[in-house]
Parts: structure tokens; C-alpha cells; sequence
């Protein structure tokens, strides 16, 4: 599953700035979806939706609550299997294979009480076979360089909320999946851990690109992290419109999100969702390149 | 040390307005409190100091009916809960049945299994068994069947197989309701050795209650029911201190 | 003011003034007219056969004729009867002569007034089956018991006779369980049992019990069923009991001469009895309900056998002490016996 390959610029500056050896780089996998279409019982939850994301971006997913937005992440991870229409990962169609390229990381951070911050962040390792103590120290490389250095044998219950998400990023990281299905992975936070969460994700992206796909009711922080951020409709879901975002996971992050094309960029989402939610029957193309 | 300091409290202020209402004659008689039929503190007391040795030795044997029953019940009992945790038609068949086997009251069930089973310590065993299982099982079954459905599903994307799932996710939630089921049969399951002592044996607390029952040893009958309860509190606070240190993250 | 209070309230005073009716209602007076004397009496144990003559002068009246109006109660476990009468709870109990004993050394003020059984009933029974010949065939056996500790001076006084002693035998206590054991097979022998109930049960179910009161087998005689009296209580009021013992002399006449008409009154008395079963029973008691020595008046308790009976308790250890018989029974209270 870990490729080695040539590294971002940025993700060395991060690494040498935080001193620590970077991680090699995985390339990612590239995600296509082609005319989904999903329900739950009776209900249509997704509505012929086509989605693309080139290996190493970050696609951000925004749309009104309960639109079908989690499913869809469920679905491309290979937790669901879609009821019509095609789903690629990494070139993997099948529903087991799309599970062994996707870490999925839930909205509740869902660390287990019983485990110490660095057992619960090696998990995947020790699911894979590695023993107890090689993977506590793989684990551990990372605490520092995600700011949790002396937390290592810290129970969950003993950490903030800021910091258990960055267990859980952790623990995701760690799975050495080329694809990172992140769902709503900083709602649960206030809003300045929030800015800064995002901040540091922002960085944990440069040093160790991955694709992922973001989940977010928030269009702000989609904007800012994402590469491309596809709008939503209210359930069933599909596309209203698909935007490129001006500056993905800029360095200074307040400076960025209050630049006047980023604003635009964002009322227009803004409009986007609110198109979608009166209804309207309006379908973007996919490459929305403007 | 300090919380156990008012429940003694309260203990020792009860046993005292006891002895006071048994010794003074005022009290004693408007209650009816005949030595015959409730001894005072005093008397069981000394009764306890004076048979300790009579005691001891029935209390061992039916220590031995509790620990053996209760462990039997423990591994039956969680053995029985993972099965109809992992399959569903098990659970849909099993459940009601496991239910309805509680109704059965155990005194009618302690003659019939002395008879199949004869007088040793098998019996008994059977009843203390008969009665742990049902707290064990259905509390640990509540407890898999209360593991987040996300836990899961994180478990599976980090590559998780259903054995390493169940050892790190289910097994672990369980673990609290497991002590909860077990706290509560070890209390009970004291109540079953006596039982199963009434129906057919030759030692045993239970069976020394018989014996001074029919011949009017109130105070021994008593002090044989003091070390019965001795003996579960202290089988419960076992089962609580080994909570504390195996459960740490509640 | 909480509209929900009045109710409460309401409901709380309707429960007391329901509670203090009830009790009014026990210590009135029988509303016939008639005034008749509210009487207890606790048996030993549930309905059976022993109690022919009790069950038969309460159905014919004779109680109501003596001015008593006599409710029977069935106790708990046959140890309790004794208890009650003494910590005064009921006005007579059925006992049996050795629980007497124990509880007068254990400081119980209670006092035997009447013999309902003056033999022993409680037998060792073994099956034809079981091959078992004699006390000397009981070596090695298995041997069902009650849990009774006098009955295990009993057991050792049989055994000593055919030169056995207790460890020369698997004595097993099996509490109420005495039928099932011997049923089924778990035990050889079974010394606890009534000659004239698990006796005949085993008769009629084809068995073939052989069935030996204690007392032909070295133990002492006794009084199997005895009325017990609280010896205050007998201070204050003696017309009471004296009327109980001479109205049940009347029944238990009645029972002897009527068998038919006793089953039916056990039979009411008891729904949960086997017709069948009880005939049986009743067929077998009736003869023991007699007394042994036609001399003495109805109930008579023989002070010289009970001195044998005391002493033989002595000496197995039941007691520590020797009681007089005068400290244990009274005779006077026997119809017949009303002093000038």
C-alpha cells in the first residue's frame, strides 16, 4: 500500500521545519464516480451524482444537513455498496478492494477508551499484523510532528477535543491508505479549535499528501482545504455546482480566508446552496474550470 | 477506608437499637421479640464466637458450592452471550427460552436435580449455576449489542478482521456490563448453595440451618446467616476490586 | 393548593379506616348470636390423616357445641408450630414429644396438655427390592434421612442394635425429599417417614415397603403427635383447652366409626390431597388414633415412658439436661381429668 515517491516541496519545508524526518509520500489514489444513485428503504438518498478527484487533491463535499453527504462518503470508503451506478478507487471497483484503499474517519472522533492515544493511533498497524511495540514507535514519530508529543500514553478521556481529533487524523494516517474519507471531522469542535484544527490539517496534508475526500457542512473550511469543492442538494443528493478553490490550504490561513477572491468564491457556494435547496433543476458539467 | 465509615455507622447504630429492644424487657415484649425466635446481637455474637469452628468448616464447603457454580456460570454465561451476540436466529430462538428459564422457581428445581444427580456436590453446583447465568448472559449480551455500529465501521477501514473487531471493540464494551451481570449473580448465587444444601446434603451453612432450625438453636441459626452474608458481601467486593483494576477507563 | 392533594388524602384515610375495620373485625364476637370463643390451633403440617379427629369435630360442630370457634392453621415447616405457641401467637400447636423437650431446655414456657398420636409413627422403610433383610443388611448403604438431629440419635440407636455404628453407613439428609429418594433409587433405607403416610404412599404405588416404627427397633416409645400449650396462657384461661381436648375426643370417635366421612373432610380441608392416597391413609391412622391403654382418659401422656424417653434423649446427646416429666406435660387438662 505505501509507494515510495518524490516528495512535495512544501511537505520538506514542513519537515524540516518541525525537525523531524518526513514520512515518504503516498501517492494517492484517483476516486471517479459515475452516476450514483443510492436509497435508504423507500428513500432515494442520492440522485445520479458523478464525482471525480485526481490522486493527491482533497475534494470537499458540502451540503445541507442530512443530504445524503455521509452515505456517499460510506460508499466510496467501501462500507456500502451503491445500488446503481460505478464507483473507482485506485482503479479498485469492488466493494472490498475500494475498503482496503480507504481510511474512513467518522464525525465522533470514536477513539477507544480502553486503549492509551498511542495504541489507539497504531491501531491499523496492529490490525495489520505488526507487533506491539514496532508500531508504537512508528506511532510515535508522529506525535510530535502533530503536536501531541507527551500525550503517547494519554487515555482518550484525559485529551481535549482538539487533540482526540488529531488522535483520530493519526489513526487515519497511519492506515496507510492511499484515500482519506474524512466526514465532518472538526463539527464537533468550537470555532477557534476549529481554525485552528484546520490549520494543522492543512500542514498534516503538505508533509503527507494523500487524496481525500472532505465532508463539511462548513463551505469556509471546505474552501479552504479543498483542491475542488462539489455543492449539494437536500436529499436526494446531487450536484448543484462544483467550484475550484482559490487558494488550498494556504499557509496563513485567516490572511486566506478573508481574500477578496476567496470571499467570492464562497458567496458563490453560498448561492450554489441555496439554488439547490429552493429546488432548482440545475446541473453544472463536471469540469467546472474557471 | 473513609467510605466505608457511615455504612458502619448505620450498621452498628441498627445492631444497637436491636440489642437495646432484646434486652430490655419493655420493648422486647410489646414486639414479641422472643430469644426463641430473634436472639439478640449479643447472643449471636457469642453464638458466632462459640461455633466458629462449626461454622468455618460449613462455611468452606459452601464456599466451594458458590466459586464453582459461579465460575462454571461465569464461562457458560459469556460463552453463551457471544454466540447469540455473533448470530442473529441463535439470539431470535434462544432469548425468550433463556427468559422463561428464570420463571422456573428454584425450589422446584433443586428436589428434581438432587434426585438425577444425587447427593455429592453436583447438585448444588447445578442451582448456584442455574441462578448466576441468567444476570451474566443477558447483561453481557446487552453490553456487545451496545457497541457503536461506527466503531465498527472504523475498525473495518483500518483493516480490521471480525476477530480483531470483536477483541478490541466488542469484547472491551462488554466488559463493564459483564462485572454489572456477575456483581449481581455472586449476590444471589449464595441463595442457590442453601437452596440446593435444603434439598438433599450432610454439611454446608444451609444444611446447618436445617439442623438448628428443627432443634431451636435461634442464635447459631442466625449466626449461620451472618457468615452466609459475610460471605457474599465479600465475594461482591472481590468482584468490585477486580473491576477497579481491570476496567480503567470508567 | 394542589388539586392533587385532596385525593391523596381521601385515599389515605379510607386505607386507615380500611385497616382499623379489619382489625375491629378479628376481635368481634361471632354475629350468630352464639358466643363462642375464638380459638387457634396450628397443626404440624399440612392436612393429613394425623388430623382425622380434629378435622372431623370441627365439620360435625363439636367445636361450635364447646363455645369454640376454632380457626386451624397450617405453619410454615413443622419446627414453627412450637415457636408460635410459645411466643403466644396461637392458643394450641401440634408437636411431637421430643420437640417438647428440646424446647423446654432452650427456655420455651411450653407445656404438652394432650397426646393426639401416642406411638410413634416415624419408621424405617426400606424395599423388598432392595434386598435388605434386617438392620445388618443396612452396612454399606445409603440411607435417607430429615435432617433432624434427634432422628439421628434415632438412626444410631438402630444401627448400635445390629452392632453398626453411623460411619458404617451413608446417612444422606434430604429434607421433604425422603419419597423421591427411596423412589429413586438414591437411597437403600429411609428413617423419617410416617408409617401410616410414606408408608402406605409406597404400598400403594406397589413398592413394597417394609415399614418398621422406631420403636420395635430400639428406641424407646413415644408420643408421636402431641397438643402443646403456652403454659401462661394455660394459667389463664385451662376451660378453653379442656374444651378443645374433650370436643376432639368426640371427633376423633366420629372418625374412627365414620372412615368414609372423615376423607371427605380431610379432603375438603385439603383439595391439593389425593383421594385415592389419602383412603389409604386414613385406613391406616384411624387404629393409631387410639389410645394404647384403654384405662386412662383420651389424650393420656404416660409420665413414666416420657422419664424413659428423656433419659434415652440424655444419653444420645439431644439433651443436656433431665427434665421432669412434670415440667413437660400435664395430664390435667385430659376429659375425664377436671379436678373437684
Amino acid at each position: 500500500m505505501r509507494q515510495d515517491t518524490k516528495m512535495p516541496t512544501e511537505a520538506k519545508e514542513f519537515a524540516a521545519a518541525s525537525g523531524s524526518p518526513a514520512l515518504p509520500g503516498i501517492d494517492g489514489a484517483g476516486i471517479s464516480v459515475r452516476a450514483l444513485q443510492h436509497s435508504y428503504g423507500e428513500l432515494r438518498t442520492i440522485e445520479r451524482l458523478d464525482l471525480n478527484a485526481a490522486p493527491g487533491t482533497v475534494l470537499g463535499l458540502v451540503g445541507p444537513s442530512g443530504c445524503g453527504k455521509s452515505t456517499l462518503l460510506e460508499l466510496i470508503a467501501g462500507l456500502l455498496e451503491p445500488q446503481a451506478g460505478a464507483i473507482e478507487v485506485g482503479g479498485a471497483t469492488e466493494i472490498s478492494e475500494r475498503l482496503s484503499r480507504c481510511a474512513y474517519m467518522p464525525q465522533r472522533d470514536l477513539l477507544l477508551p480502553w486503549f492509551t492515544a498511542i495504541d489507539n493511533a497504531a491501531l491499523a498497524l496492529r490490525n495489520g499484523g505488526a507487533r506491539r511495540a514496532p508500531a508504537r514507535r512508528e506511532a510515535a514519530r508522529l506525535f510530535d510532528r502533530f503536536g501531541l508529543g507527551g500525550f503517547e500514553r494519554s487515555r482518550p478521556s484525559e485529551l481535549s477535543g482538539g487533540m482526540r481529533q488529531r488522535v483520530a487524523f493519526l489513526r487515519t494516517l497511519l492506515s496507510g491508505k492511499p484515500v482519506l474519507a474524512l466526514d465532518e471531522p472538526f463539527a464537533s469542535l468550537d470555532a477557534i479549535t476549529r481554525a485552528e484544527m484546520q490549520g494543522w490539517l492543512a500542514g498534516a496534508l503538505e508533509a503527507d499528501p494523500r487524496t481525500v475526500v472532505l465532508v463539511t457542512h462548513d463551505v469556509e473550511e471546505a474552501l479552504y482545504l479543498s483542491d475542488r469543492v462539489v455543492v449539494l442538494s437536500p436529499r436526494p443528493a446531487r450536484a448543484v455546482a462544483e467550484l475550484r478553490a482559490p487558494a488550498p490550504r494556504a499557509a496563513q490561513r485567516d490572511e486566506a480566508v478573508t481574500d477578496p477572491e476567496f470571499v467570492a468564491v464562497r458567496e458563490e457556494a453560498m448561492r450554489a446552496l441555496r439554488r439547490g435547496s429552493d429546488g432548482d433543476d440545475v446541473r453544472l458539467a463536471m469540469d467546472g474550470d474557471r | 477506608m473513609r467510605r466505608w465509615a457511615l455504612p458502619l455507622l448505620l450498621l452498628a447504630a441498627l445492631i444497637g437499637a436491636w440489642q437495646l429492644a432484646a434486652t430490655s424487657g419493655a420493648i422486647s415484649g410489646a414486639l414479641h421479640l422472643e430469644d426463641f425466635l430473634v436472639p439478640a446481637p449479643s447472643d449471636i455474637a457469642s453464638s458466632l464466637w462459640k461455633n466458629r469452628s462449626l461454622l468455618a468448616d460449613n462455611a468452606w464447603v459452601t464456599l466451594k458450592e458458590v466459586l464453582l457454580g459461579f465460575g462454571c456460570a461465569l464461562l457458560a454465561g459469556i460463552a453463551f452471550a457471544v454466540a447469540l451476540h455473533l448470530s442473529e436466529t441463535l439470539r431470535r430462538a434462544a432469548y425468550p427460552l433463556l427468559v422463561a428459564s428464570q420463571t422456573i422457581p428454584i425450589i422446584v428445581i433443586a428436589p428434581i436435580l438432587v434426585v438425577w444427580f444425587g447427593y455429592g456436590i453436583g447438585p448444588k453446583l447445578g442451582i448456584v449455576a442455574l441462578i448466576c447465568f441468567f444476570p451474566i448472559t443477558v447483561n453481557t449480551l446487552d453490553g456487545l449489542r451496545s457497541v457503536d455500529p461506527d466503531a465498527l465501521k472504523m475498525m473495518r477501514t483500518l483493516g480490521a478482521s471480525r476477530r480483531q473487531s470483536f477483541l478490541r471493540v466488542e469484547a472491551p464494551t462488554a466488559l463493564p456490563y459483564a462485572f454489572s451481570g456477575a456483581k449481581i449473580a455472586v449476590a444471589v448465587a449464595v441463595i442457590g448453595a442453601v437452596f440446593g444444601e435444603w434439598a438433599g446434603s450432610d454439611s454446608g451453612l444451609g444444611h446447618l440451618m436445617l439442623q438448628d432450625n428443627a432443634q431451636l438453636e435461634t442464635a447459631r441459626l442466625f449466626a449461620a446467616v451472618v457468615v452466609l452474608s459475610a460471605m457474599a458481601i465479600a465475594l461482591f467486593a472481590l468482584l468490585t476490586l477486580a473491576e477497579r483494576r481491570i476496567v480503567t477507563w470508567r | 393548593m394542589n388539586p392533587r392533594r385532596p385525593s391523596v388524602f381521601a385515599a389515605l384515610i379510607l386505607l386507615v379506616l380500611s385497616l382499623g375495620l379489619t382489625a375491629c373485625g378479628e376481635k368481634s364476637e361471632d354475629s350468630g348470636g352464639e358466643t363462642t370463643q375464638p380459638f387457634h390451633l396450628t397443626l404440624d403440617f399440612y392436612p393429613n390423616p394425623d388430623h382425622a379427629g380434629i378435622y372431623m369435630a370441627q365439620r360435625l360442630g363439636y367445636f361450635r357445641d364447646a363455645g369454640l370457634d376454632v380457626s386451624i392453621d397450617t405453619p410454615s415447616d413443622p419446627a414453627a408450630p412450637i415457636k408460635q405457641v410459645a411466643a403466644g401467637r396461637t392458643d394450641l400447636a401440634i408437636s411431637y414429644e421430643p420437640e417438647v423437650a428440646l424446647a423446654n431446655e432452650r427456655g420455651l414456657d411450653v407445656v404438652a396438655v394432650g397426646a393426639i398420636v401416642d406411638k410413634p409413627l416415624t419408621s424405617m422403610i426400606w424395599l423388598e427390592k432392595s434386598g435388605v433383610k434386617g438392620i445388618a443388611d443396612l452396612r454399606g448403604k445409603t440411607i435417607a434421612t430429615a435432617g433432624i438431629p434427634y432422628q439421628d440419635a434415632y438412626l444410631k440407636t438402630i444401627l448400635a442394635r445390629a452392632n453398626l455404628s453411623p460411619s458404617d453407613v451413608k446417612a444422606v439428609n434430604v429434607g421433604f425429599g425422603l419419597l423421591p429418594a427411596i423412589l429413586g433409587g438414591r437411597a437403600q433405607a429411609m428413617l423419617g417417614g410416617f408409617r401410616n403416610v410414606e408408608g402406605v404412599d409406597l404400598r400403594l404405588r406397589g413398592k413394597r415397603p417394609v415399614v418398621t416404627p422406631v420403636d420395635q427397633l430400639g428406641v424407646p416409645t413415644y408420643n408421636e403427635l402431641v397438643l402443646v400449650a403456652n403454659r401462661r396462657q394455660l394459667e389463664e384461661d385451662p376451660e378453653a383447652v379442656r374444651l378443645f381436648i374433650a370436643a376432639l375426643e368426640r371427633g376423633t370417635s366420629a372418625a374412627v366409626k365414620s372412615p368414609n366421612a372423615t376423607v371427605k373432610a380431610l379432603l375438603k380441608a385439603n383439595p391439593d390431597l389425593d383421594p385415592k392416597l389419602t383412603a389409604a391413609e386414613v385406613k391406616a391412622t384411624l387404629p393409631l388414633l387410639e389410645s394404647s391403654d384403654p384405662a386412662q382418659p383420651y389424650g393420656f401422656m404416660d409420665p413414666a415412658r416420657w422419664r424413659e424417653f428423656i433419659g434415652w434423649m440424655r444419653d444420645n446427646a439431644v439433651l443436656d439436661s433431665l427434665p421432669a416429666p412434670s415440667q413437660l406435660l400435664s395430664n390435667d387438662y385430659l376429659p375425664g381429668e377436671i379436678p373437684e
